[in-house]
């Protein structure tokens, strides 16, 4: 499957540079670091903080890990062996977008540690928020890497490609502020595209249909972008 | 084979392109040749689908390539002008990555790998990383990238730039070899290059072609008439040039200005035909003199090129 070669090569790409390791490593520092500062001060059995502040380290690491996808393929002229080659611009973003995926579960697995942690001391630890506050961090990972994916494909410049997604991501992150602002259909309209919105509902135990449906479309949207962005060198 | 139909190319309002047209037929070499700027990879590109043409239409082993793009991509192995290289990887887990998106079957792919290696004198390099291989062992990771699935269509834009003349032999050499069963187009800009592996040339200056023809008849075109560079040691005979001229007068012949150089007198002789020369040699043996150096004077690239262009000119007059 030539889907899963890119996928596989942008494994390998990630391993190989040192960009991997340093996200993987300040990710983990800082979650475990607030972890700890959390639980001392507020002696609380509960994952919440914890899956909140994760969520807010990925969006300020999730740029840098997204933005050499594409980027890096047309700064090295590899580019041309990739559209010269019998593969569609979409099996390269799925590719890539399932690299960064796999990257992203590895991250979310190792800090697994800590549930198991509260759970093995904690006699009244709820595990629901933590199954749920889980699938929503999965999702956020998802919408991300789409996003990320798809400011990566504007530019050749990564530089430019990380600002593209940090400031995307974060006005996503956002708009949910827009509804105490106005209190009719517009701010409505700019909540219901915040992710963090919809993340926290996650995070209080809440799986949401609606919610979940949002984070794949999201995430379908911006993947089919950043595919056409593709497309278009051939025909522009 | 190939064939391109009035391809014209825009970017934005430069036209890199002017109602191209030219077919190559299987089994053929033919050799793009032109200055920097010409026009050369934004044709390749069209003829690999890489980028479309504003209009007309380009056909690979009978495929469209803005049509049929796929099926075009299946039966053709491109090096582009800087190979697409992944500096991070090895040079076998890149060949099996392109293996991979080049659809070659998981049970070949490894022999595959092996043998497009040892054609390029790869094998010992297989483990090693690409960006710390040399500039030379890039450039064959490039051609091994572009010829690995066999395909039926190889396009070459520049494959022998940045190599040192033993490698560029050695290239040539190959390209010459995987003449025998692929049709080939390579660009470049040095007319030796052609002559050393192409039949047949296309010569493109600002987006249109100046010439289609074999390098036999663009070299005779341009200098017109056979040209030998002559170096000449007289013996002991003080009046040999005297004797020269008279020799040189005798027959048809253009001499140019006798330089003299550690009594080694040297000239370039034109004459009609090749056969006007066995004469004059004939004569300066017998006169006792000493040959150094008979060398054929070839057109340059630069020669054909001015020439081809100029005379264009003077059609635009007439």
């Amino acid at each position: 499957m030539k889907i899963f070669a890119i996928m596989k090569k942008e494994l390998q790409s990630f391993f190989f540079s040192p960009v991997a390791y340093i996200v993987f490593a300040s990710f983990l520092l800082i979650v475990g670091y607030l972890f700890w500062v959390v639980l001392v001060t507020s002696k609380l059995a509960t994952l919440e903080p914890l899956l909140y502040n994760a969520s807010f380290v990925l969006l300020l690491a999730s740029p840098v890990m997204t933005m050499r996808l594409i980027s890096e393929e047309r700064k090295g002229r590899t580019m041309e062996l990739l559209l010269t080659s019998p593969i569609s611009p979409m099996q390269i973003i799925l590719g890539k977008y399932l690299a960064c995926m796999v990257l992203y579960l590895a991250l979310i697995l190792l800090t697994l540690q800590y549930p198991l942690l509260l759970s093995r001391y904690s006699s009244d630890f709820d595990l629901g928020p933590v199954y749920s506050g889980y699938i929503g961090l999965v999702l956020l990972s998802s919408a991300f890497v789409s996003l990320g994916l798809f400011t990566s494909s504007l530019s050749e410049n990564q530089i430019i490609s990380a600002m593209l997604s940090f400031g995307g991501l974060l006005l996503f992150w956002i708009f949910g502020w827009a509804k105490h602002a106005f209190d009719n259909w517009f701010g409505n309209m700019l909540g219901s595209l915040s992710i963090f919105d919809r993340y926290s509902d996650f995070l209080r135990g809440i799986v949401d249909s609606g919610n979940t449906i949002f984070f794949v479309i999201f995430t379908v949207v911006w993947l089919f972008l950043a595919a056409r962005v593709i497309e278009s060198e051939r025909w522009r | 084979m190939i064939e391109m139909k009035n391809i014209t190319r825009y970017y934005g309002n430069f036209r890199a392109l002017n109602d191209i047209s030219f077919t190559v037929n299987k089994g053929e070499i033919l050799g793009l040749l032109g200055p920097n700027g010409a026009g050369k990879t934004t044709a390749m590109r069209i003829l690999t689908s890489f980028l479309p043409a504003t209009s007309g239409t380009a056909t690979v082993a009978g495929f469209d390539v803005f049509e049929e793009s796929y099926e075009v991509r299946r039966r053709l192995g491109y090096l582009p002008e800087t190979p697409p290289l992944y500096l991070e990887m090895t040079v076998e887990s890149y060949l099996n990555f392109v293996a991979e998106i080049k659809e070659i079957p998981g049970r070949i792919r490894r022999p595959r790998i092996r043998e497009t290696a040892a054609r390029l004198g790869l094998e010992e390099n297989l483990g090693r990383v690409i960006g710390h291989l040399s500039k030379g062992f890039r450039q064959r990771v490039g051609i091994a990238q572009a010829m690995l699935h066999n395909p039926e269509v190889l396009i070459l834009d520049e494959p022998t730039v940045g190599l040192d003349p033993n490698q560029i032999i050695e290239i040539r050499h190959l390209i010459k070899d995987l003449a025998s069963d692929h049709t080939i187009i390579l660009s470049t800009h040095y007319l030796a290059e052609v002559s050393m592996t192409c039949v047949r040339v296309v010569i493109i200056n600002e987006g249109e072609i100046v010439a289609v023809d074999t390098v036999a008849n663009l070299e005779r075109f341009s200098s017109g008439k056979p040209m030998w560079k002559i170096a000449i040691k007289p013996g002991n005979d003080q009046n040999f040039a005297e004797k020269l001229k008279k020799i040189t007068t005798a027959t048809t012949a253009q001499c140019s200005e006798l330089q003299i150089e550690e009594g080694i007198s040297r000239f370039n002789l034109e004459m009609e035909t090749e056969e006007d020369f066995d004469e004059f040699f004939r004569q300066v043996s017998s006169a006792g003199a000493i040959f150094r150096q008979i060398s054929p004077v070839r057109a340059s690239l630069e020669d054909v090129f001015l020439k081809l262009t100029s005379n264009e000119e003077k059609r635009g007059e007439e």
